[in-house]
C-alpha cells in the first residue's frame, strides 16, 4: 500500500479493522464486516461512506454557467440555482471521458465532482476552454474530502449534526453551510438510489464529520457494498459501463445528452452519430454475471460483453449490466458464458431495484 | 490474528481442508479462506461420479467481489457432494468446518500423505 494516496480517514478505516484496497491509486476501504450487511444498511437505515478520492474543480466568475454548460453534453444553463445537474463529459469526438455532476451554488459559483481516476484527465481536458470564459478554475480535489451518507434515516442524521433542517433541500438540491468553522456543501445526491447526501469538506473537519456519523449509529460502509448498491438501480461505473470507446448514445445516456443547446464540446459529432452498442440490463436464474463474460446469441455467435456483474444482496441473485451490438435485438433469447457455459439472461428495461430517493 | 485451525484436519495451500476416513476423504475450504471471501453467495460443485486429479479445480466458490477455484485436495471419484450446501452458501461462512463440499472416494491414497498438518498450514497464514 505505499506509494497510495490517501484520505484523512485512512486510520480510522484501519482501526475499525476495515479492508483497504487501492483504488484509483488510492488505498480505500472495500468493507468493513460484511458487504451484505452493508447494503442491506443502506436500503433500510443509512451508512456512510468515505468517498474523498472522488475530484473537486471549482468555477468561479460571471460565465462560470456558461463554461460548465459547453462542456457538458446536458443542460446546465437552465438548472436553477441550488440544483445539480449529473452528465458525461465528452471529447470532440462525442466519445465519455468522464460522468460528472455540477453543482450550481450561485450564477458565478460551480463545483463539479468527477472520478478519482480521471481527476488528471479530466482537469487537462477542461482547462483548455477557459479561457474562452470569464472563469477562473481551481482543482481542490487535494484539499478537499468527500462522505455520502445514504439510506432513508440519512436526513434525520444529517440534521442533527448539523442543526440544520434539510426537509426542503430536493433531490439533487445543494446548498452551502457553515460548519467545525468552514464551508461544507450538501447534496442531496449519491450512488445509491437510497436517499442521502454527499457532504465536501475541508479535509481538517472530514474525520469530526465521519466521527457525529458513526457516534448517531450510521454504518461504516466500503466500496464494495457502494459497487452493489449502484448496479442494483442500475447506475453506471466509468471504466465498467462508461469508457472513451463510447458515446453517451451507446450507454444509455441519450437522456444527458441536449442537441437542442447551442454548442458544446462534441455536439457536432453526436448530432449525427449512428450508436453501434446499446447498454442492457439483465438478471439471471443461477450464477452471477462478471464484468467481461461473453453475451451470445442462440447459435453462440458474440453480441457483446458484460460491463458490471454482481450478486444483488437484495434479489439476492445474480445482475449485470452489457454492452451490446446496437442492432442486435433484444426479443430473441440472448445468454451469457459462464465459464464456457451459456446461461439464459433475462434482459429487463427497470432497474433491479428502485431505491428510496425523493 | 488468531486462526481457527483444528488439529484433527488436513489442509491445501489452496485453503481447503481434508478429512480422511478408510478411503474417502472430505473437503471443505478453511476459516481462513471463508474470512478472506467475505459474504459466499454462490458455489458449483461436480456431478457425483465425476473423476478429480489431485489439484484440478473442481468447482467454484463466489463471494459479492470474487469468483475462486476449488482444488482438489486429492484424486478419485466424486462420490457426493453437498447439495444444502449449494443452496445455501454461508453455511461455509457461519460454520466452515462443519460445511463440507464434497466426499471424494480415493484412487491414490497414498497422495494423503502430501496434505498439510495443521501446524504447517497455520505457518502459512
Amino acid at each position: 500500500m505505499e506509494n497510495l494516496k490517501c484520505t484523512p480517514l485512512l486510520k480510522t478505516h484501519e482501526a475499525l479493522k476495515a479492508r483497504i484496497v487501492d483504488f484509483a491509486g488510492f488505498a480505500m476501504p472495500v468493507q468493513y464486516q460484511s458487504v451484505k450487511e452493508e447494503v442491506e444498511v443502506v436500503r433500510k437505515s443509512a451508512g456512510v461512506f468515505d468517498v474523498s478520492h472522488m475530484g473537486e474543480f471549482w468555477v468561479n466568475g460571471p460565465e462560470a454557467v456558461a463554461f460548465v454548460d459547453y462542456i457538458m453534453t446536458n443542460d446546465f444553463l437552465s438548472a436553477p440555482v441550488g440544483k445539480a445537474v449529473y452528465s458525461p463529459l465528452c471529447n470532440h469526438e462525442g466519445k465519455i471521458l468522464d460522468d460528472l455532476i455540477a453543482y450550481k451554488l450561485s450564477e458565478t459559483r460551480v463545483l463539479i465532482c468527477v472520478n478519482a481516476s480521471n481527476i488528471d484527465k479530466d482537469w487537462n481536458w477542461i482547462k483548455q476552454f477557459a479561457p474562452k470564459f470569464k472563469v477562473e478554475l481551481t482543482n481542490l480535489s487535494d484539499e478537499t474530502s468527500l462522505l455520502a451518507l445514504q439510506g432513508p434515516k440519512s436526513e434525520e442524521v444529517l440534521g442533527q449534526i448539523l442543526s440544520l433542517s434539510l426537509a426542503e433541500l430536493p433531490y439533487y438540491g445543494v446548498l452551502s453551510a457553515k460548519w467545525d468553522n468552514s464551508e461544507i456543501i450538501i447534496a442531496r445526491t449519491g450512488y445509491t438510489g437510497e436517499d442521502g447526501f454527499e457532504v465536501f469538506c475541508p479535509n481538517k473537519s472530514i474525520v469530526k464529520l465521519w466521527n457525529a456519523m458513526i457516534e448517531l449509529k450510521v454504518a461504516p460502509c466500503g466500496l464494495a457494498a457502494r459497487d452493489v448498491l449502484r448496479l442494483e438501480v442500475c447506475y453506471p461505473l466509468y471504466g465498467n459501463d462508461l469508457s472513451e470507446e463510447l458515446t453517451p448514445l451507446d450507454a444509455g445516456l441519450k437522456w444527458t445528452v441536449k442537441l437542442d443547446k447551442p454548442d458544446f464540446v462534441g455536439k457536432s459529432a453526436l448530432t449525427n452519430y449512428q450508436p453501434v452498442k446499446k447498454l442492457i440490463k439483465f438478471q439471471l436464474e443461477k450464477g452471477i454475471p462478471r464484468s467481461g463474460y461473453l453475451i451470445v446469441d442462440g447459435n453462440g455467435k458474440q453480441v457483446g460483453l458484460t460491463s458490471s456483474g454482481t450478486h444483488s444482496v437484495s434479489l439476492e441473485r445474480g445482475i449485470g449490466m452489457a454492452l451490446i451490438d446496437f442492432s442486435q435485438s433484444t426479443k430473441e433469447p440472448l445468454f451469457i458464458s459462464v465459464r464456457n457455459q451459456n446461461v439464459s439472461i433475462n434482459i429487463q428495461t427497470k432497474p433491479f431495484v428502485n431505491g428510496g430517493h425523493k | 490474528m488468531s486462526q481457527n485451525v483444528p488439529a484433527d484436519l488436513k489442509y491445501t495451500k489452496d485453503h481447503e481442508w481434508a478429512k480422511v476416513e478408510g478411503d474417502v476423504c472430505t473437503v471443505g475450504i478453511t476459516d481462513f479462506a471463508q474470512s478472506q471471501l467475505g459474504d459466499i453467495v454462490f458455489m458449483e460443485l461436480p456431478e457425483p461420479g465425476r473423476t478429480v486429479g489431485r489439484g484440478e479445480s473442481f468447482g467454484v466458490v463466489e463471494s459479492i467481489k470474487s469468483v475462486s477455484d476449488l482444488y482438489s485436495p486429492i484424486s478419485g471419484e466424486v462420490l457426493e457432494r453437498n447439495d444444502d450446501l449449494v443452496a445455501s452458501p454461508d453455511g461455509c461462512n457461519q460454520n466452515p468446518y462443519g460445511s463440507w463440499m464434497v466426499k471424494i472416494k480415493m484412487s491414490q491414497p497414498q497422495e494423503q500423505n502430501e496434505l498439510l498438518s495443521a501446524d504447517s498450514y497455520l505457518s502459512l497464514l
